[in-house]
């Protein structure tokens, strides 16, 4: 049974960011989101953190944070259910 | 309010000049009559233009461009002092002298701007008077302005004007770019105007390639991604002499992200910046002397 928040998250990242040669499917958990694997640059993952604030309403607050934070998207659904409130989870 | 971002790293050599040199200029400014400090002045940029070789070829490059020949060692001085001049001129609105920004004929896009109230992206560039033209509309216009700098060892005259305008301006001072963007995303959503130099590539996440004094060049476009992002409106604007006291705001129409999707919206963009690009083009060629480029061209497109 896929994690529901490991599939939302997918499903953002794709569509927040309109990635055209890539599907949630195709996604591993442990791809890193910066640099290498998705190569998001700063402006992707800016506006990716300014999506996931709105969604979950966490608060990521400098670049060290989101780095972390977007390490991969297995890093990032651990970062998000520290912060964000339960009720705002996927089930 | 403090600024979002410390400095996280020694500043690079970008400014060259001493650490003391505006405190230098604003002594001796204020003990020397104007026609002694004046040639003074001029003797000092001709010592800074001789003991500057990267500034100066970067200069020529950019006058040679501008001109279409090749300039002579006093068109270089007298880039080099248009540039002092405009330092002291901040200096001086720095420490009370009276100075005005008005909107020109064109500037409906800033006009629209105000009128509406809401924050905006102000694109600028290193022309002019546009260093002003925050510190002017800010208190002027009772707009809270959001200024990115990088802080050098000499930032004594940003400083003080950011002192003298403290109620209607914070500076984002910026020496990693890794933050720039999560300085900007907090001063979006404290509710300012944030103001983005649009000419220099450094910091700038984004570039793209725009027609500019003969060539494709690269300038950064990260304004618009940004635009987009916050869901806040571009304008771009420099800011000209105009004579004592006074400096004139031109500006382009306002660039509002619409819901047509990110594609149709940078295409757009990119046609809204080309468009400011060909007026300050304009303005270049008409006095090549405004543009303070003493880093290189921006290099054309790959």
């Amino acid at each position: 049974m896929p994690d529901p928040l490991i599939a939302r998250l997918k499903t953002l990242i794709v569509t927040t960011l309109k990635l055209e040669d890539v599907t949630p499917a195709q996604m591993a958990d442990d791809e890193p989101l910066i640099g290498s694997g998705l190569n998001l640059d700063s402006i992707d993952a800016l506006e990716l953190v300014v999506t996931l604030e709105k969604e979950f309403g966490i608060k990521i607050s400098s670049s060290e944070e989101s780095r972390t934070a977007l390490a991969s998207i297995a890093h990032l659904a651990e970062f998000i259910r520290a912060r964000a409130d339960p009720a705002r989870l996927p089930r | 309010m403090s600024a979002p971002t410390p400095p996280a790293s020694s500043p690079p050599a970008r400014n060259p000049g001493p650490s003391w040199g505006y405190r230098f200029l604003c002594g001796c400014d204020a003990i020397l009559p104007e026609w002694i400090f004046r040639p003074l002045r001029w003797l000092g940029t001709a010592i800074a233009l001789v003991n500057m070789p990267a500034q100066r070829a970067h200069s020529r490059a950019y006058l040679a461009a501008v001109t279409g020949r090749a300039p002579s060692r006093r068109d270089l001085l007298r880039h080099f002092f248009a540039f002092e001049e405009f330092l002291m001129l901040r200096l001086r609105v720095a420490r009370g002298r009276p100075h005005r920004g008005d909107l020109a004929a064109d500037a409906d896009g800033f006009r629209d701007l105000l009128a509406s109230g809401e924050p905006a992206l102000l694109g600028t560039f290193h022309v002019g008077h546009s260093d002003l033209t925050g510190f002017l509309i800010g208190p002027q216009e009772r707009r809270r302005v959001f200024m990115v700098r990088q802080r050098v060892d000499n930032s004594h005259d940003t400083e003080v004007l950011g002192a003298r305008f403290a109620e209607w301006i914070t500076f984002i001072w910026v020496n990693d770019p890794s933050n720039l963007l999560f300085a900007l995303k907090d001063a979006v959503a404290a509710g300012g105007s944030v103001a983005l130099k649009c000419d220099r590539l450094e910091f700038s996440a984004k570039t793209e390639a725009f027609q500019f004094l003969g060539a494709r060049r690269l300038f950064p476009f990260t304004i618009y991604h940004l635009a987009l992002i916050f869901r806040r409106p571009v304008i771009l604007s420099v800011g000209l002499p105009a004579g004592p006291g006074r400096s004139t705001v031109h500006s382009s129409p306002l660039f509002r992200p619409d819901d047509a999707g990110k594609a149709a919206n940078l295409a757009r963009a990119r046609a809204h910046f080309q468009d400011f690009l060909a007026r300050l083009e304009g303005h270049l060629r008409a006095d090549p002397l405004l543009w303070f480029n003493f880093t290189p061209l921006n290099p054309p497109a790959p």
